[in-house]
Parts: structure tokens; C-alpha cells; sequence
């Protein structure tokens, strides 16, 4: 059966390359849009994921710090330092700043940290140092990328002068990348000394996180305790929510029109070809027989259409990061896999709708 | 289903007519027809245009159904039959030659033959070795790999009765097979059927408007405004 579909396929050349490279191109789509996700959604979270703590400590009714600000002092820090039975309190600054080289200026997420205990540091450094004093500052590389930056330039930030003295990954949120600079030097740029983000706590007894949760709450008000996964899982719920229905409708819109040129394309097959279907039929061919010539045609076709994708998709990929660096991507067997499957399913879809058709092809026509 | 009528003929039509459209507005087809086919024997449908031919064919083969009368098809009312018998009826007992031939232009000589074989059950490597017996038998066995499109008319009419008997039918439908010929080749390919007629012992029935056939059918059916004018038997 997989032959005579084939050879159904092979008698239209230039359609069936056509169809194909509409397949590859929805299963790019599809493949693109998976790898941005999974780009965005570690570039989002990669930094808390990587800076693990007993607890984030941060102003009431913040739930992130992708898309929440929290305002806290430097007192706070004082009152969590007296609470029996913490290890460390480290303080964080987050806040979004214009960093600008000559006439150039990119908005940066600035964060502050202190470079003695590291903590709040980035994931990864790929090139350079982190940073050791004030003066000094550590840059995303996709942001590095776009905006012309190199390890030993000069950037002018709020009129401080800062050298780029690293460059890291896991650091692209997409929309915007973070900066790293000392916490001294992000509380003076924002023009407040005593002003702090948030705290990340550690506990002395690996036991007490949750009563701890509840005694920093009891004994200083204003604030929000979450442990380091419930507050991991609200970035990465915020992330998504900003993320994932923009995503859903392109995906959407990319399996219509995987399913309806697929659908279209077979339906003008079988079609065109409905003499020989009604001939089949009265030779004693069974519907199962020529619905499986339908569904093979699609297998055939979402296949090719796959396997060209693949080819296409990681050169592609290159390009785009190589014009664009914010963005970034991550892809896995299992994205595709799942593309494939998409796809694989969507052209059963297809069939089963061209081969409708089918019903109306009469043994009658074979003889008019 | 294998065995053959009580009676002997694989056609039995009683009274039959076929009306298209509705009652009002309809067109009588073929009116109160009664006709019976066994087996060895060549059935010629005669008539001109639009006398009902292709029509009677199509109601012999149990493709359609009377709108009155009955049809027996293998002793069988064709009305009792399902869908599914009447589909594996097609694939085992019954052969069909087209006019035009209308050989599946997408695949090779043999794979025409191989879909029947397949259809009818056989499969694999006995499919591939039948269709080439049957090709030899009619002496096209160098044709196999050809598309269809590269053939001859006389080629494709060989092809067209190779797959036509390929499923071991004891029934042969043959609608205006020597249409597409010339003189010589459409004389050949009578006498082809014939002799499927009569050395196969299977019942041949070709609907044709060439009077030249006449005189190789054991019974000539001349029909005109889809009635039987005359019914001719030579044996």
C-alpha cells in the first residue's frame, strides 16, 4: 500500500515538494516556537534555580521578581539577622536600568549583589570574571551580543562608568537580560543606600524551613516568606503566563495550517484521481484499502516534511541567534519527538477528512 | 456465496427496469428486461448509444440496483446482498474490462495485476509470480515494468483482460473492450474473450455497439431504448 502511495505522490512532483516543504515549514514553526519556549522559560528561572536558598524573603504580596517589585530596607535585614536560628541573611537589589556605550543605550534587569558571600550570582560565567569590586559589571551574553559589548569595555550606566568584567548565560528573559553589579554599586545607582529587593535566607537546622517561614512572618509584618520551590514555581507560573498563550496561538495557527494544506492537498488527489479510486472500487478494493492509500499519502508527505524540518531547523536556528542574540533557544529529543508526533497526528487528521471523499466515488463512474 | 445458482446461471434477471431521477422526471433506462448468463458462455450486449448497455452491465455486475424486477447474481438477489459481500463478490468472482481500458497510470504493468491479486487476497511474492504467469499467458511478460502510459492500445487491452481474469472470477464484464482498437486488434481481442468463455468455462458478457462481434457470441442481446429488440442464441 505504502508503494502505490508513493507512487501516487511520485506522479506529482512538484506538488508533492511543495506540500512537503509546507509540512517542514509548520513543523519548523512548531520546533522554533518549543526551543524559544524552552530558551525563555531556563533564561527566566535559571537564576533563582541556580542561586538555591531556604527561603526568599521579600515585600508583601510580591510573588516574583520577574514581573513584581518588592521594596525593602535594610532594617528588615537587621530584624531577620536577630531571629534565633538563622544562618545568613543576603541581601538582593533588582531593578531595571539604561545601560549606554556611546550613543547607544539598552535597558538591562540590574541586580546587585554582595561578590564576598556570591550569593545572588550569575549561573554561569562563559568569559571573563565575575565581579570582585564596585565599578564593575557582568553582562548577559545574548544582551553582550546584540548591543556590541566586550569584556574590558567601558559602559555608562545612571553616569556611573562600569567595566564589563564577565559575560554570562542563563541570564536572557527574552524581553530583557539581567546585569550584575555589587550590591553597594546597585544601591547607589538607584539612589537609595538602604534599599533592597529582597533577602535570601538560610536556616541553621535543614528541619526548621517551614517554622521559620511562619516565625519570620509572625514577627515582622509586611513581609512575604516562600520557600525556595513554591517561590520558583510562581516565576515560572509568571513566566508562563506571559509566555505560553502567545505561544499556544501561534502553535495553533501553525497545526491549521499543517492540517488544512495537508487536507487540501490530498483532497485535489483524490480528486483528480477519482476515476482510478472507482475503478479500485469495482475491481473489489476495500474502503479500509483506499483510506490506508489516503493516510499513507500523509504519513509519507508529514514524514519527508519532518525529516526536512530537521535538516533546515538547527542551520536556521544558528542564523537566527546569529542576527539576533536575546534570542535564545534550547532543544531536546523530546520537543522533537513531540513536534513529530504533532505532525504525524495531524496528518491522520488530514487524511481522515480528505478521505471522506472517498464515500461520494461511485463503481458507476468507472464506466461513464 | 462460492457456489453457483441453483439454476446454473451466474445472471438471472427477471422483469428487470432501472429508472434514474425521480418518477415524474426520471429516464427509463432498461425496461422489463429478463436475461440469463452461465457459464462458457460469451453474452453480447448490442445496441447503439444510449440503447442501455453500459446500464444492463452495470445491473448484471450488482453495481446498481433495479428499480423493479430482480436480479440474481450468482443465484443470489443482489438486494441481499451487504456492501461487504457484494465488495468481496467484485474482488473474487467478478472481472472487469473497461473501455478505455483504464489501467491505474500511477503504477506498472504487473502492480496492475499485483492490486487485483491483493484485492482478492493474494499477496507477497505468490501475487508477483501469478501476475507474471498471467502476463506470459498473454504473451506481455516484457511489459511488466512499463507504466501504462508507454503501452499500445492492443497493450493495454492484453493488460486490461490479464488483470480482468487475474482473480480467477468466473464472471467477465466487459464494457466496449474493442472500442479503442483497430479492426484487426479488436477481432483478437474477441476472440481472447472468447476463448475465456469457453476453454475457462467462465460467462463473458461484453456490451459493445460493433455488429462484427455478432458472430462470436453465443448469444447476442440487441437492445434498443433499453429494451431487448431481439435475443439471438448461436449455440
Amino acid at each position: 500500500m505504502t508503494n502505490y502511495s508513493f507512487r501516487i505522490l511520485k506522479a506529482q512532483p512538484a506538488r508533492t515538494a511543495f506540500t512537503i516543504g509546507g509540512v517542514a515549514l509548520c513543523a519548523v514553526l512548531m520546533l522554533f516556537l518549543l526551543s524559544v519556549y524552552r530558551g525563555v522559560a531556563d533564561g527566566s528561572v535559571e537564576y533563582i534555580r541556580h542561586n538555591r536558598t531556604d527561603l526568599w524573603v521579600l515585600q508583601e504580596n510580591t510573588t516574583n521578581i520577574l514581573r513584581g517589585s518588592s521594596i525593602l530596607s535594610t532594617g528588615h535585614g537587621n530584624l531577620l539577622r536577630e531571629i534565633s536560628g538563622i544562618r545568613s541573611v543576603s541581601p538582593l537589589v533588582f531593578f531595571l536600568s539604561s545601560i549606554r556605550k556611546g550613543e547607544r543605550g539598552s535597558t538591562v534587569y540590574l541586580t546587585g549583589y554582595d561578590p564576598a558571600t556570591g550569593i545572588g550570582a550569575p549561573p554561569l560565567i562563559t568569559q571573563g570574571r565575575n565581579i570582585q569590586n564596585d565599578g564593575e559589571i557582568i553582562l548577559d551574553r545574548s544582551f553582550a551580543a546584540k548591543s556590541g559589548f566586550h569584556t574590558g569595555d567601558i559602559v555608562t550606566l545612571k553616569g556611573d562608568s562600569l567595566r564589563v568584567v564577565g559575560i554570562s548565560v542563563q541570564t536572557n528573559m527574552f524581553v530583557v537580560q539581567y546585569a550584575f553589579v555589587t550590591l553597594r554599586q546597585a544601591q547607589s545607582l538607584i539612589g537609595y543606600p538602604g534599599l533592597v529587593s529582597c533577602y535570601l535566607v538560610q536556616v541553621q537546622e535543614p528541619g526548621t524551613v517551614a517554622s521559620m517561614k511562619e516565625r519570620i512572618r509572625e514577627e515582622i509584618p509586611g513581609l512575604e516568606v516562600y520557600d525556595h520551590d513554591e517561590f520558583l514555581k510562581n516565576n515560572i507560573r509568571e513566566m508562563q503566563s506571559g509566555f505560553l498563550p502567545l505561544l499556544y496561538v501561534i502553535a495553533a495557527i501553525g497545526g491549521i495550517v499543517l492540517t488544512t494544506i495537508l487536507t487540501l492537498i490530498l483532497s485535489i488527489s483524490i480528486l483528480e484521481r477519482r476515476r482510478d479510486f472507482a475503478v479500485m472500487k469495482t475491481l473489489g478494493s476495500t474502503h479500509r484499502f483506499l483510506g490506508g492509500l489516503v493516510y499513507g499519502q500523509g504519513l509519507q508527505i508529514s514524514l519527508t516534511g519532518c525529516g526536512a524540518a530537521l535538516a533546515f531547523f538547527f542551520p536556521m536556528i544558528r542564523l537566527i541567534e546569529a542576527i539576533s542574540p536575546e534570542v535564545s533557544t534550547k532543544t531536546s529529543l523530546e520537543q522533537i519527538a513531540g513536534v513529530f508526533l504533532t505532525v504525524s497526528v495531524m496528518s491522520g487528521v488530514s487524511s481522515l477528512l480528505a478521505a471522506r471523499k472517498l464515500a461520494r466515488i461511485y463503481t458507476l463512474e468507472a464506466f461513464s | 456465496m462460492n457456489a453457483h445458482a441453483s439454476n446454473g446461471h451466474f445472471i438471472d434477471l427477471q422483469k428487470v427496469s432501472k429508472r434514474f431521477g425521480d418518477n415524474g422526471n426520471g429516464t427509463t433506462a432498461i425496461s422489463n428486461v429478463s436475461l440469463s448468463c452461465s457459464a462458457g458462455e460469451l453474452v453480447l450486449l448490442l445496441g447503439p448509444s444510449g440503447s442501455g448497455k453500459t446500464t444492463l452491465l452495470t445491473l448484471m455486475a450488482g453495481l446498481i440496483e433495479p428499480s423493479e424486477g430482480q436480479v440474481l447474481l450468482f443465484g443470489e438477489e443482489v438486494r441481499s446482498y451487504s456492501d461487504g459481500e457484494l465488495q468481496r463478490i467484485r474482488a473474487h468472482r467478478l472481472g472487469f474490462i473497461f473501455q478505455n481500458f483504464l489501467l491505474i497510470e500511477s503504477l506498472s504493468v504487473l502492480e496492475n495485476i499485483v492490486l487485483v491479486l491483493r484485492f482478492a487476497g493474494i499477496t507477497g511474492s505468490h501475487a508477483i509470480e501469478e501476475a507474471r504467469r498471467l502476463l506470459r499467458q498473454f504473451s506481455i511478460e516484457h511489459l511488466s515494468d512499463k507504466s501504462p502510459l508507454k503501452l499500445s492500445q492492443g497493450e493495454k487491452q492484453r493488460v486490461a483482460i490479464a488483470r480482468a481474469i487475474a482473480n480467477g472470477g468466473e464472471l467477465i464484464i466487459a464494457d466496449e473492450p474493442t472500442a479503442s482498437l483497430e479492426s484487426s486488434q479488436g477481432l483478437q481481442v474477441i476472440e481472447l474473450l472468447r476463448n475465456l468463455a469457453h476453454a475457462g468455462n467462465r460467462c463473458v458478457v461484453v456490451a459493445s455497439h460493433d455488429r462484427r462481434l455478432v458472430e462470436f457470441a453465443d448469444c447476442v442481446v440487441r437492445l434498443r431504448d433499453g429494451a431487448i429488440e431481439a435475443l439471438e442464441v448461436h449455440r
